[in-house]
């Protein structure tokens, strides 16, 4: 739509793992689907993602997370921005993270996981969907 | 049953597409044409001694050693890296029982960092792909009541790291009683890689070049058996690369450090014998054999023509191989065993030395105990049922794959030259050129998934609408295993003789200040309980950098 603003999306690995391959993929991805990706790459804390999301004014977060880390970072992140009073920014992700756990990190509040294999035109559309 | 209640229900018409379906590509994986057939005009063999030769002949295109199995089986070496040294060890011992013929650990992201385990960026993470070694008081664990003259050992720590870990594993064996030249096994040792694979902070150019020479310069003086660098093509490889790109970057990367190495005045037969490849097969098995019998030709000749080796072991391109791990997929778990299985055949066929097969859960978690076992038992079936082990290189003389192999290193040697355009693997690494080819191929492989060029069973083909758990459970590491590590090295960090840590500090940064090899001050340092983080972080600021490659902790001896 004319005038409209772009969809700015926050793409960031936490931790240490540098599997980050999908994490740049997916940027590439979304910014090909017409979106505005900041790329924040590696070695972010939570709260600088957070704090990178809310200067940067973004509407989703997508965290890459291939360290199996995924039970504790997802949370951090998610009780940063409910301290922060933020409830408008999506969190989703992607990376080597069990389908077993998908339920916990819905339940917190986190929305799409993308498993290694997803179509990223399928990530785009959803972000189109939800945001 | 997930099937129709009726028949009438199938769709019979897509069955009749199935029925007349013809290959949707007649591309190799990494996109080349291939021909419906291959005849002897495809590959001439008047120039058979010259250009293929029979195995353990130069230029080894067929194998390196003459009768290849018949004389020993590859090596089966399941990668082991969870929890902490403890747990680790335990699955080695398992693996081992199992009829594992090789003991292969890895390092954790924290310990490939460079950071203890009671490092504030550690504490989330520690044990979780890997396993971490602070001191040498891990070492011991990891290592207890294995007998370190008989068995070989793969070190998997990539970044300058692996310095350290060369110093803590010489210590300990030493202190066990035994002779360093007794020791049989590798390192993998190649930081300049490892800045691929996000580990930039704790991967410097100069220092991977400095620490990775260190530890080749130690080894080819002290342990004669032991292999000090496993150049790894294959971390390259999973970034999204092809074929001849792989083995036209790793060589790239190799040369550095032989380079360096000559710089030091080693005579090339002096070390080149003991310098290995890590090599990825990937899922179409006629390029991946061309590939790695082009990789051998190749070798040979560049050591030989290049740095006038004399020795044929410096010619000889000894490569382990390590199934392709982006290959397998989380949907329909299952397919990844027959994945795996075609990849080890791949790597036997082409005449490998040691053997890694992933684990069918290697997408979704770190290998449980029983993907483990499944993958050991891959090589195993491999080893003992197929009659693959009998002859050597036995896919060698084939029209088609003599010809593909041919194909393979003309486009080696494309990008070699592409390399040397833009100044050589050094100034390529530094001006970032590899990093912008290593990211639009990974684009390219993705968007060839998306739209269907490359088709994978389950992710964009025969997909299944609901997909079910995993089939055999999630391997979890314990956070308590974590929590004890972390415990562990605070109280040693607080009884340990703090004037000898600085003693052996001190030493270190003399030392690395004048150049000299840092190994045999790192082994004094481990003795006398400095850390990992302590003993590297000394050496970076030496070299110009910050004491802690995550830049929070400072060093405690300034």
């Amino acid at each position: 739509m004319a005038g409209e603003r772009k969809k700015r999306i926050l793409i960031a690995k936490p931790g240490l793992d540098g599997h980050d391959r999908g994490a740049k993929v997916v940027a590439r991805a979304l910014r090909n689907a017409g979106m505005e990706v900041i790329y924040a790459g590696l070695h972010q804390t939570p709260l600088q993602i957070v704090n990178t999301a809310v200067d940067e004014d973004v509407e989703a977060i997508g965290l890459s997370i291939l360290s199996g880390a995924h039970k504790t970072i997802f949370p951090k992140v998610m009780s940063l921005l409910k301290q922060k009073g933020i409830s408008d920014i999506l969190v989703f992700g992607g990376g080597t993270i069990p389908k077993k756990d998908w339920g916990i990190l819905k339940s917190i509040g986190v929305g799409e996981i993308f498993p290694p294999g997803s179509d990223t035109r399928e990530i785009a559309a959803y972000l189109y969907k939800v945001l | 049953m997930t099937g129709k209640n009726n028949a009438s229900e199938v769709n019979w018409d897509d069955y009749l597409k199935a029925y007349y379906e013809k290959p949707s590509s007649f591309k190799s994986w990494s996109g080349y044409d291939v021909k419906e057939i291959y005849t002897p005009e495809d590959s001439p063999d008047e120039k058979y001694e010259e250009k293929i030769a029979d195995a353990g002949e130069y230029p080894f295109t067929r194998g390196i050693h003459a009768n290849m199995f018949r004389g020993r089986l590859w090596t089966k070496r399941e990668v082991v890296g969870i929890g902490s040294p403890a747990d680790t060890h335990e699955r080695l011992q398992y693996l081992v029982e199992q009829g594992g013929s090789g003991l292969n650990t890895i390092a954790d992201v924290t310990y490939e960092m460079g950071l203890d385990a009671d490092h504030p960026w550690a504490v989330n993470e520690v044990g979780l792909t890997g396993v971490n070694i602070t001191s040498i008081k891990d070492m011991e664990t990891l290592t207890k009541d294995i007998p370190l003259d008989k068995v070989s050992w793969s070190l998997i720590t990539a970044s300058t790291a692996a310095s350290v870990t060369m110093a803590q594993y010489i210590a300990v064996a030493e202190d066990a009683g035994y002779q360093p030249a007794a020791l049989r096994g590798s390192v993998q040792n190649d930081p300049i890689h490892f800045r691929y694979c996000g580990f930039r902070p704790a991967s410097p150019l100069d220092l991977s070049i400095k620490l990775g020479s260190d530890v080749m310069e130690y080894c080819t003086r002290n342990l004669p058996k032991w292999y000090y660098t496993t150049v790894n093509m294959y971390d390259l490889r999973e970034q999204g690369i092809t074929a001849p790109q792989e083995v036209a970057f790793g060589f790239g990367i190799a040369m550095c450090y032989i380079d360096e190495l000559i710089r030091r005045g080693l005579n090339i037969d002096e070390f080149a014998p003991r310098f290995t490849f890590y090599v990825s097969c990937h899922m179409d098995i006629f390029e991946e054999v061309a590939k790695i019998r082009a990789a051998r030709r190749m070798w040979a000749k560049l050591m030989k023509e290049k740095y006038g080796a004399k020795d044929p072991r410096s010619m000889h391109f000894r490569f382990a191989v390590h199934t392709a791990g982006c290959s397998l997929i989380p949907q329909q778990p299952l397919n990844n065993i027959v994945r795996v299985a075609y990849e080890g055949l791949t790597a036997v066929l082409a005449g490998v030395q040691s053997l890694h097969c992933c684990s069918y859960d290697e997408p979704m978690c770190l290998p449980s105990e029983k993907a483990h076992l499944q993958a050991l038992r891959t090589q195993q079936i491999l080893a003992y049922e197929t009659g693959v082990t009998n002859v050597a290189d036995p896919l060698g003389g084939s029209y088609y794959v003599e010809s593909l192999t041919d194909k393979m290193e003309e486009e080696v040697l494309k990008v070699m030259k592409r390399v040397e355009d833009v100044g050589g693997m050094e100034e390529a690494i530094r001006t970032e050129w590899l990093d912008h080819e290593l990211e639009s191929e990974a684009v390219e492989r993705q968007k060839e998934l998306d739209d269907g060029s490359k088709l994978v069973v389950g992710l964009n083909i025969f997909k299944e609408e609901e997909e079910k758990e995993t089939p055999m459970g999630v391997q979890r590491v314990s956070p308590q295993s974590a929590k004890q590590q972390i415990e562990e090295v605070k109280e040693l960090k607080r009884t340990r003789d703090m004037s000898k840590v600085r003693d052996a500090i001190k030493r270190i940064r003399d030392e690395a200040g004048e150049g000299k090899n840092t190994i045999p001050p790192m082994m004094e340092a481990s003795r006398a309980f400095a850390t990992t983080g302590e003993m590297l972080g000394t050496i970076r600021q030496v070299f110009g950098y910050s004491y802690d490659p995550m830049e929070i902790i400072e060093s405690p001896f300034d």
